[in-house]
């Protein structure tokens, strides 16, 4: 039992005072066993408090240390080094939530909100009687980042990485690198296509000794922890051996038999099993779509550089920290959403942007000559009904840009922006700006009732109940409806099950905090960067994706890690491997060991995160949770109830 | 004559203690740089530290800004300079920069102050509060408010009238009034500007009436007001002290607005404004709150989201350009505006305005750089060569921009940005070593 507890309980501003009688709290436990300072404080994470406290440990010989305040979530760490600069284990902390849990959740019944905060803190007090001092755990970090999606943001943020100083390996799916970016030509916020940026890109990644880059590569397996992650790599071979020569590439494509519908032009066109998406694309190597492939062996009588005997490969690789780029998916619209795969001349902007990158001096789709475009906003995004009710962020601007590029580039463009409020924050409001004085139209649509696109005869038509024009109903004769499809999380995203990393309400990775920490996670050592974390433009993608890099390398570059004592016991003789605590894991930190002559759990103290998880599931209580052992429990009930 | 100081040398300068400069700080620091942080206020922790809550998580501003500010405080590879700007910089070589800063005196002696505000309570002098944004008075001897980091008093020389009461107050004796202003030859081997953003005058637009209408303020004037460390203790009308019941607020002053030079928009005060209508609702539960807005501009993550939330707690959103604003003689305010939706002009009376203002480049920090320009955009924020491949990147190599120094943004951004020009940092500071 600990002699002098300081306890102290915050105002916070008003947070915790307007409600709780913060000075009875401070009466109630003065006299709890073991206190021997108890005082309130106008803001406890404050410098100057933090300051009173450091003294305070430090003069009284202070031995447990509680701070009733907000959430743990907050300020835990806060004072765990407060106690640490006073020179006092920093496990002999407690933190008592009075705000999130008393306060804010009571605040219209505040003699009940003050009693509340008593029993708390009573509780808390409880525990700091019987903390002990604990020792983090200390490993070793492997000096190697994996950097997983070779998009801009996943080679933005490999170059940084690997020019801060550490080993970078960069796995990307696909067989050529570029993500998005590389769909693209034009762009907004700058002049750069596109095809330049990632070019750029491609040729920093490759002067790099220190990048590994690894295309048609896939994370299949991980384990360990940060500092030390272990991942098994599956790595697709292209079934071509050197750089075919042109002539002999262009010949094998030509007598490729089998057609599929090409993903990189958002399948309005055909691509063969053997293809590379633009003569300039990197690494400047087709490859061979084996899932598509049906080995006639055409291609091999051309081109005497394919090599069917290739074999996937298995790698292992070891790294200190993960950080994942994988981007987004475009919207895949509903069939009969806005008419999409229903009526004929209906796209999505990804398309669009295709289309136009095909069409020379008139705009051209399907034959025809378009020359009146009707955008359809929030295709997507911002669902009334659906899920997505975010806003995609990047997709007004990036549509206005199109409209306007359009416009230059062709003759006889009219378009029709049937959106939901146009959202072209910052600096790009000048392009909305632009395209409203060149003549574009805007209507604007009631949120619940969208506008409709129809077949009329061979006419597709678009109606509207437009706000701008006093609620006049309104139709757009158009040659080409192009639905502005939002961002989405990736499809296929098995990684983030893989390396357990939760996802938001939006279904993008989530941060650990969204307003001061929006690259991390809540597993240490993974970080997030780029529109996987949600809808970001290229610029927004480029900024996170260099704070990602500084984050990890700043984890890497430690060498020794401190991990959390604060983990799962075993206690040997009791254990008899029943396995439920390695099925209860959610981490999988158990392994089954021989001890004396019997099977007996193990954890694995890097990978043990204290969730305790395991402690109701064990049948002969042999799992203790240091930090939480069960006398400390106990007394926090008692001292509760 | 400013008094000459030693030479002093740093990895690197960051210039701006805000969110994003104490990012970039951070960041470096626990790299191992060492890091000269400055400031020209009295605290660290630019505008975030005075908000009241953020959206659209609603965290306590304070909460969340004390802890990075006092982590940035106490870090041993930063060392911080406030009342402190950069008079000039030149870069002398490549990794070779040397700036020349000048430090205000405080004429307090901070490490022995201890924050007891006997000497606020002594002074005679009282002025207007700069850090309630005019809200209420302080005196000349003063503590900027309770989470300043350093919390410690200062002496407002201006307005001082040397009557020497504070020094008889003062229990430690840490008032000086010798001290004087110190210049310092700081050499660096790269530079972070994160000089942040100025806020719209509304002045500049007399047919609003602030400054004229005293129940016309701006919406920093009510994320004080809705601050933990507020100047009253609930949300009051300055005409005449009623609690109000009716509330507008006026989007874009002063932003998308060519007649006052500011066509951009300014990516904040939407969504800042729909998290202090939810707030208010909370504070003057039967209060109306009514947003004129043209675009809502909820683009973030959980942004849209967020505007859902207010608008199913009832706040009223009008589509509406709001053209002038008259007052009754009761201090109510009549806002004449064109409802878009019907296309008919419009009259409202509310008892209390809110103008959303505007962000501003601060340009000051391009004069510094002697030798060397430092680009503007066309709207004077830092400019960005690289835009796409390396936001952080200015036009003198070796300099790099965080947060609104280069345009509107919000918290996550200005972080995100802070890392970026961190990053950057790094790897250039590593070409230097190799
Ligand atoms: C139609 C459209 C137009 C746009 N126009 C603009 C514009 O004009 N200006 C602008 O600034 N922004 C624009 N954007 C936004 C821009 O595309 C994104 O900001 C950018 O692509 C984000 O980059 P990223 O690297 O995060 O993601 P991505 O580009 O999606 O790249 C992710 C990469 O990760 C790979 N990957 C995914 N999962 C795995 C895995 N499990 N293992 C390995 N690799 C994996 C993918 O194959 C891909 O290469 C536009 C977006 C769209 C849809
Ligand atoms: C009313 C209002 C409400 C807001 N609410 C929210 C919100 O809820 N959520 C959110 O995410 N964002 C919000 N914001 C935006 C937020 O304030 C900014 O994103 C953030 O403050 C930007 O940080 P910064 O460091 O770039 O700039 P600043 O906060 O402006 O910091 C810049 C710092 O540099 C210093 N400085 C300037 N020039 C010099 C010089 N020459 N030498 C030395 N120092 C200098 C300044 O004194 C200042 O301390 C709000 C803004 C306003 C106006
Ligand atoms: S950015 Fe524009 S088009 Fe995209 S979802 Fe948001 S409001 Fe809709």
């Amino acid at each position: 039992m600990k002699k002098k507890i300081g306890v102290y309980i915050c105002h916070c501003g008003g947070n915790i005072s307007d409600y709780v009688d913060v000075e009875q709290v401070r009466k109630a436990v003065e006299n709890e066993p073991g206190v021997f300072l108890a005082k309130t404080t106008m803001f406890a994470c404050a410098d100057s408090n933090q300051k009173e406290m450091v003294e305070d440990i430090a003069a009284q010989h202070l031995d447990g240390v509680v701070v009733a305040s907000c959430s743990p979530k907050l300020h835990l760490i806060t004072f765990r080094a407060v106690t640490e600069r006073a020179g006092l284990n920093k496990y002999n902390y407690v933190h008592a939530n009075i705000r999130e849990q008393v306060s804010w959740a009571h605040s219209d019944n505040k003699p009940g909100a003050t009693e509340k905060a008593i029993r708390i803190v009573k509780s808390a007090i409880a525990k700091v009687n019987r903390s002990e001092s604990l020792e983090p755990v200390k490993v070793s970090a492997t000096k190697a980042v994996a950097v997983i999606g070779a998009g801009v943001a996943g080679m933005r943020a490999a170059i940084e990485l690997a020019e801060a100083g550490s080993e970078v390996y960069l796995i990307e799916r696909e067989h050529f690198v570029g993500g998005r970016v590389a769909q693209f030509d034009d762009l907004c916020v700058s002049t750069e296509t596109g095809k330049t940026l990632v070019t750029r890109l491609y040729d920093e990644v490759m002067k790099h000794k220190h990048v590994t880059l690894f295309t048609g590569a896939e994370v299949i397996e991980t384990s360990g922890s940060v500092g030390n992650f272990n991942l098994k790599v599956k790595v697709v071979p292209r079934y071509i051996e050197l750089r075919c020569k042109e002539h002999q590439l262009q010949d094998a494509i030509d007598v490729c038999p089998v057609q599929v519908p090409d993903e990189f032009n958002f399948n309005i066109t055909m691509r063969k099993a053997i293809y590379h998406n633009y003569p300039s694309e990197y690494p400047q190597l087709p490859a061979i779509d084996i899932k598509n492939c049906t080995r006639c062996g055409e291609c091999e009588k051309v081109c005497e550089n394919i090599n069917f005997d290739q074999k996937t490969e298995y790698l292992n690789l070891k790294v200190g920290s993960i950080l994942l780029a994988t981007g987004f998916d475009p919207y895949e619209p509903k069939r009969g959403e806005f008419g999409y795969g229903e009526i004929e001349n209906v796209v999505t902007l990804p398309q669009f942007k295709r289309i136009m990158h095909y069409s020379k001096d008139k705009l051209m789709y399907r034959g025809k000559q378009i020359k009146h475009i009707a955008y359809i906003y929030c295709v997507g995004s911002r669902q009334v009904d659906g899920e997505n009710k975010y806003c995609s962020r990047y997709c007004c601007t990036a549509t206005i840009h199109s409209a306007v590029t359009a416009k230059n580039k062709f003759k006889d463009i009219y378009n029709y922006h049937f959106n939901r409020g146009i959202r072209t924050y910052g600096k790009q409001e000048v392009l909305y700006d632009e395209s409203s004085r060149k003549g574009d139209i805007y209507l604007q649509s009631f949120e619940d009732a969208p506008p409709v696109v129809e077949k009329k005869g061979d006419k597709t038509i678009v109606k509207i109940t437009d706000i701008l024009t006093n609620n006049k109903e309104l139709e757009v004769e158009a040659d080409l409806v192009v639905l502005v499809t939002g961002m989405v999380p990736r499809k296929e995203n098995s990684i983030a099950g893989l390396l357990k990393v939760p996802k938001g309400r939006d279904n993008f990775f989530n941060e650990i905090h969204m307003k001061l920490r929006p690259v991390e996670t809540v597993i240490d050592g993974i970080t997030i960067a780029g529109a996987s974390q949600g809808p970001k433009n290229i610029m927004e993608s480029m900024n996170s994706a260099l704070s990602a890099a500084t984050k990890s390398f700043s984890i890497v570059n430690a060498g020794e890690l401190a991990l959390e004592p604060t983990v799962a016991k075993i206690d040997k003789e009791n254990c008899e491997w029943c396995g439920k605590c390695d099925e209860a894991c959610p981490y999988s930190a158990f392994t089954k060991i021989e001890y004396n002559g019997k099977f007996i759990a193990e954890v694995n103290e890097t990978i043990c995160k204290g969730c305790g998880m395991c402690l109701p599931v064990c049948d002969t209580n042999a799992i203790e949770l240091i930090g939480f052992t069960d006398k400390e429990v106990e007394s926090m009930i008692d001292a509760l109830v | 004559m400013p008094e000459q100081k030693e030479t002093l040398e740093y990895d690197v300068l960051v210039v701006g203690g805000g969110i994003a400069g104490g990012e970039s700080a951070l960041n470096l620091a626990n790299i191992g740089y060492k890091v000269l942080l400055l400031e020209k206020e009295l605290t660290i922790g630019g505008k975030m530290i005075l908000l009241s809550k953020v959206f659209p998580t609603l965290d306590c501003a304070a909460c969340i800004t004390t802890p990075k500010v006092s982590e940035i405080s106490r870090h041993p590879n930063i060392t911080i300079f406030t009342s402190t700007v950069a008079k000039k910089i030149n870069k002398i070589a490549e990794h070779r920069f040397e700036a020349v800063i000048l430090k205000k005196p405080r004429y307090v002696n901070v490490p022995d102050c201890t924050g007891c505000q006997l000497c606020e309570e002594a002074c005679p002098v009282s002025v207007t509060d700069q850090y309630q944004y005019g809200l209420v008075g302080r005196k000349a001897a003063y503590i900027p408010f309770s989470i300043a980091s350093p919390r410690a008093a200062a002496i407002d020389i201006d307005n001082c009238t040397l009557c020497g009461a504070c020094e008889r107050a003062c229990p430690t004796k840490c008032i000086d009034f010798t001290q004087t202003e110190e210049e310092y030859l700081v050499k660096v081997k790269s530079v972070v500007v994160a000089t942040g953003f100025n806020l719209f005058d509304p002045l500049k637009i007399p047919r609003y009436g602030f400054g004229k209408f005293k129940n016309v303020i701006t919406s920093m004037q009510m994320e004080r007001q809705l601050a933990p460390t507020r100047p009253f203790n609930t949300i009051l009308r300055p005409g005449d002290g009623k609690m109000p019941d009716n509330i507008a607020y006026v989007l874009c002053t002063g932003s998308r607005d060519k007649t006052v030079g500011n066509p951009i928009c300014s990516q904040i005060c939407c969504m800042y404004s729909i998290k202090q209508a939810q707030l208010l609702m909370g504070a003057l539960p039967m209060a109306d709150i009514t947003i004129y807005y043209l675009h809502i501009r909820a683009f973030g993550k959980g942004f849209n989201e967020f505007y859902a939330q207010a608008q199913d707690m009832g706040v009223e959103f009008v589509k509406g350009k709001v053209g002038k604003i008259t007052e009754n003689e009761d201090g109510n305010l009549i806002l004449r505006y064109e409802d878009i939706e019907s296309g008919v002009v419009k009259e409202a009376e509310h008892d209390m305005v809110v103008l959303s203002v505007g962000v501003l480049p601060n340009m000051e920090i391009s004069e510094t750089f002697e030798n060397k320009n430092l680009e503007l955009d066309p709207f004077n924020f830092v400019g960005q060569p690289d835009i796409l491949a390396s936001p952080a990147k200015t036009s003198i190599e070796g300099v790099f921009v965080a947060g609104t120094a280069s345009g509107p943004m919000d918290i996550p951004d200005s972080i995100l940005s802070g890392g970026a020009a961190s990053a950057e940092t790094t790897s250039y500071l590593r070409r230097a070593s190799l």
